[in-house]
């Protein structure tokens, strides 16, 4: 089997071919793995828990953006796989991006709790009252392992470099679909800009390539809803609030253990 | 990076972003988008330059000047309605393209709930309700294009 | 080589690092006065934590029948006894308030119909506590964790920065030197303060359901800095691992209801732990299992011609998979094709967990043979308190990495603030003796002709063969044996990428260098302790000697290899007994 990267060396890039044995359950990481260990040495690229779980491994395979550890190479069903570095991103060697700027980007956002009350993020005493059903309102996009195949997809990225991106808008709307959050009115100022959600022009090419279902376009098409009703109708969501506990005695942080006492234990069995 | 460079990924992204090969439905109906997009634009230009005579005309008291316009683009000949025929395609296109883009965007219909994501992962935003909005909004612009067409032709005299 | 000034320097930025970071942003409370650099050899939100798929155990019901008492008795059993007890108390105290904290800083915990946290069983528990989000809980703990780091300013991010040495002078903490990838040079962080946080080491294996990035370095810089390694030889071998490579298939899958089955289609477990059957602790599983796979009662995968049994999970439904195992099932259908709602999973132990690491005391300060370090602490799977002892309970991983991050982080703010220390330099020779054995002796060797993958291949075949789940006393020696003769080959190799932009190449050296140091320690120790207990399973001594052995192991690099000392456990609550389940 043949597959050709794109290298890059800091000054030149080139295409060149390896011929590999697969085996049948072998992945485009593993593929690449035996090329690294066995044969060529200088090949760099990203790669960590094997499993889709990192997002580390996200490359342009056969031309879509996807991560190497989860494309099985005989899924592809081609004679000549094709390897490039994500794209929209700038090459810093072989299949290794830059990321600064899409971390950059997502912080840009506020991807973090927003309470008016911020006491109520350092409060341990009890948690916040979510129903299973509101839990279902954000979770999805809580999936997103930062990979950058979405940015790497979108055609609107691809021309504005100022864009968010479906990453970091998908995550604005992690949180602003939270019903723990509050911070809708803090985000706008960067969401509802030229270079934010109304760049978006829903090609869906992000959820076409998302690895973890995430659907980056879902959310995106549903912040600008969000943050037209916010606009025109002033509307406000309504909030989950923490859970009243019955009142625990607060152990202190270097709660000394009580002296050595007999415990009688028994075995709970497993109903 | 230098500006050099800088260009040179512009340029690139330029192709990569109307370039839909390989992936999803939509991407070609955010290209066709963009690209009538830009033509009904150009369109709104040569428009607005042809009103203009109209205001030449009123302002001069001149009707000559409205009429010279109207015959230097009658000269055009076929070319004037194959134009026009591409004008109302793109308008067709955008402005149907553009009802479903403001039923997502503002209403978020036809892109599903929040779900639990199972795998293989579809996203339900590129689903059944999507997809098939896109299938009616393009037989519904085909057949109106053809009919403009026909009723361009018979203008011209030749149906 | 560039020096950058820190108050803080933490190496590592999985769950333990990240929540040292924030505990003392938290502290700080945004005045800036403490700067925290955050080192790691690989981007943030890439750290293995994002793996833990089971839960995180803590009380939160104790209306419902769980306590303090019940959760500490669970941990020390499962440690076999092993565990520090004053520790053991501590952190079980201190895990109900990590759990809400983050709650509110945005994990999904999976919720009960009522709205409040949901919980459910797990191995060796003897109440349902472990709690969870689906079967991404590490995943969604290190988004809550590092989307809250965010929000504060006062820490520097240095993704891609490789840790190659701790610098320690007269017991006083003085930095961290580094590699930058992305530049190739070398890099001083010098800090009135540092934090261990670099996670455990299982690519020691073949078979493990580590990242690449579980290398352990933090264990080699604080072996080759003279400190102790204590309790390195109980490694933890998680029983489900997927067939071949050994991807992690959670421990929640049993504690749902799934089966463990072998070729005979019989639950072998009654046989091993009657009681608790799939969900006794997880070195029964693991030895249950390779006992049935050793007499021959397993599953032969043809493609790899690994023996394994199977897991069964059929009678779950889809409806109970898709709202609780989702990811179990994914990790099945991506990898073999097999749908766990109509198929079982093949199965066998994989390597899951370091319980031993850099020796510190209850609060996480560093201990080295001339007492307490000062200014360096450890925390997480890096660390050895020791609240696992000799074999960590499922789903108190992630759990200490929380709580010891959040006791780190008030310990050096507090350190910070309160003695106020002086940034200390570090002598310009040990800086440039770092940097001649980086750039010269590894990196420019001309001489030698080892290949850096093909030692690490031996390292784990060696590993894989030897110091596995049963290990003997012939083995365990074959072992040392190989492992001093890898560690001369290694002073030969030589690398075919000269480049400094992302030299892997360079990287995986060094980092083969620590492993070949952790498996020496880790053979070592295990050869001499000459009993069985947790995770450490002797066939030659099959049995606990709480006589003799009873006691924690301490290495320390000596001249030729590690040298052993041993302390003894803080046993202040519970006398050990029979480990039955």
């Amino acid at each position: 089997m043949k597959i050709r990267i794109r290298r890059f060396d800091g000054s030149k890039s080139w295409w060149q071919d390896y011929e590999v044995e697969a085996k049948e359950r072998d992945t485009v990481l593993d593929i690449l793995l035996k090329i690294r260990e066995r044969q060529d040495h200088t090949l760099a690229f990203r790669h960590s828990c094997q499993m889709g779980s990192c997002g580390s491994c996200g490359m342009v395979i056969n031309g879509k953006p996807s991560l190497a550890c989860q494309t099985r190479v005989l899924e592809l069903k081609t004679e000549l796989i094709r390897v490039e570095p994500l794209y929209n991103f700038p090459v810093l060697r072989d299949l290794v991006v830059d990321l600064t700027g899409f971390v950059g980007k997502h912080r840009a956002v506020k991807p973090w709790m927003i309470r008016r009350n911020p006491e109520e993020l350092e409060d341990a005493s009890s948690e916040f009252v979510v129903t299973p059903q509101q839990n279902m309102s954000f979770v999805q996009f809580d999936y997103c392992i930062m990979c950058g195949l979405c940015d790497a997809a979108c055609p609107t990225m691809a021309l504005d470099p100022l864009f968010l991106g479906p990453q970091a808008l998908a995550q604005a709307y992690r949180y602003v679909a939270d019903p723990r959050d509050e911070g809708l009115d803090d985000r706008l100022e960067v969401l509802d800009d030229a270079h934010g959600v109304w760049r978006c022009h829903f090609a869906g090419s992000c959820s076409y390539v998302c690895p973890k279902g995430v659907d980056p376009a879902k959310a995106i098409q549903f912040l600008k809803k969000d943050i037209l009703k916010r606009r025109l109708f002033r509307s406000k969501k309504e909030s989950s609030s923490p859970a009243t506990l019955p009142k625990v005695e607060k152990v202190p942080d270097n709660a000394p253990h009580p002296p050595p006492f007999d415990y009688k234990f028994e075995e709970v069995s497993q109903a | 990076m230098s500006s050099e460079e800088q260009e040179k990924g512009y340029k690139s992204g330029l192709i990569r972003s109307l370039n839909p090969k390989g992936f999803n439905l939509e991407r070609y109906t955010y290209m066709l988008h963009r690209i009538t997009g830009v033509i009904l634009a150009l369109y709104l230009i040569a428009h607005i330059f042809e009103i203009y005579h109209v205001g030449l005309a009123v302002l001069n008291n001149n009707p000559q000047i409205w009429y010279s316009t109207l015959a230097e683009l009658s000269s055009l000949g076929i070319l004037e309605q194959i134009g026009l025929w591409i004008v109302a395609g793109s308008a067709l296109y955008h402005g149907a393209n553009g009802l479903r883009l403001i039923l997502n965007e503002v209403f978020g219909m036809l892109l599903g709930k929040p779900v639990l994501p199972e795998y293989p992962y579809s996203p339900t935003s590129l689903s059944r309700p999507q997809k098939a909005a896109v299938y009616i909004i393009t037989a519904v612009v085909v057949a109106l294009w053809i009919w403009a067409g026909l009723y361009l032709l018979a203008g011209l005299g030749v149906i | 080589m560039e020096q950058l000034d820190f108050d803080v320097a933490i190496v590592g930025s999985g769950l333990a690092g990240l929540r040292t970071a924030i505990e003392i942003m938290r502290k700080d409370g945004g005045r800036g006065k403490v700067r925290v650099a955050l080192i790691s050899k690989i981007y943030l939100m890439r750290s293995h934590s994002v793996s833990a798929e089971g839960g995180t155990s803590a009380v939160l019901f104790p209306e419902e029948g769980d306590s303090f008492e019940l959760y500490a008795w669970d941990t020390i059993k499962g440690s076999d006894f092993l565990a520090d007890q004053d520790a053991v108390w501590r952190f079980v105290h201190l895990a109900t308030q990590e759990i809400r904290l983050i709650e509110r800083w945005g994990v999904p915990w999976n919720r009960r119909e009522d709205g409040r946290i949901e919980q459910r069983w797990f191995g060796g528990l003897s109440f349902p506590r472990a709690t969870y989000a689906q079967d991404k809980t590490g995943f969604f703990e290190m988004r809550a964790l590092y989307d809250t780091l965010l929000k504060y300013e006062g820490w520097e991010r240095f993704d891609e920065n490789f840790v190659t040495s701790v610098v320690i002078e007269n017991n006083q903490f003085k930095g961290f030197t580094t590699i930058d990838l992305r530049s190739g040079n070398m890099r001083f962080f010098r800090a009135k303060a540092g934090v261990i946080a670099t996670g455990g080491a299982g690519q020691l294996y073949r078979i493990t359901s580590t990242a690449a990035s579980s290398t352990g370095d933090g264990y080699g810089i604080a072996y080759n800095a003279g400190l102790y390694l204590k309790d390195m030889e109980f490694v933890q071998f998680h029983p489900t691992g997927l067939v071949p490579k050994g991807l992690l298939i959670t421990e929640a899958a049993r504690g749902e209801g799934a089966y463990l089955v072998n070729r005979d289609g019989e639950r072998f477990m009654k046989r091993y732990a009657p009681s608790k059957m799939e969900l006794a602790p997880r070195d029964i599983v693991s030895r249950a299992i390779m006992t049935e796979i050793n007499e021959g009662r397993g599953v032969r995968d043809e493609a790899s011609g690994l023996d394994h049994v199977w897991l069964d999970m059929r009678h779950l439904g889809k409806e109970k998979i898709e709202r609780k195992l989702p990811f179990i099932r994914e990790i099945g259908l991506k990898y073999l094709g097999i749908d766990i709602v109509d198929q079982p999973l093949p199965v066998r132990p994989t390597v899951h967990y370091n319980m031993g690491g850099v020796h510190t005391d209850i609060n996480g300060n560093v201990q080295s043979p001339s007492g307490p370090v000062r200014g360096l602490w450890a925390a997480g799977e890096a660390a050895c308190v020791s609240v696992q002892g000799s074999n960590r309970l499922g789903s108190n991983g992630t759990n200490e990495c929380l709580v010891y991050g959040y006791i780190v982080g008030n310990e050096v703010y507090n350190y910070i603030s309160n003695e106020r220390p002086e940034p200390q330099s570090a002598s310009p020779s040990v800086l440039e003796a770092e940097e001649r054995r980086i750039f010269s002796e590894v990196l420019g060797r001309e001489s030698g002709g080892e290949d850096v993958y093909e030692l690490r291949d031996e390292l784990k075949d060696t590993m894989e063969k030897n110091v596995h789940v049963y290990r003997n006393e012939a083995g365990l020696a074959e072992a040392v044996k190989k492992i001093k003769e890898l560690k001369q080959r290694y002073k030969n190799i030589r690398l075919s990428d000269r480049g400094r932009v992302f030299n892997y190449n360079l990287q995986h050296a060094l980092e083969l260098g620590f492993m070949l140091d952790e498996a020496e320690v880790i053979a070592t120790g295990a050869l001499l302790r000459k009993e069985s207990r947790g995770a450490h399973a002797r066939i030659d001594y099959p049995n606990r000697d709480d006589a003799n052995w009873l006691k924690h192991t301490l290495a320390v690099k000596g001249p030729d290899g590690p040298q052993f000392s041993y302390i003894p456990v803080k046993i202040t609550m519970w006398k050990p007994v029979a480990r039955v389940y």
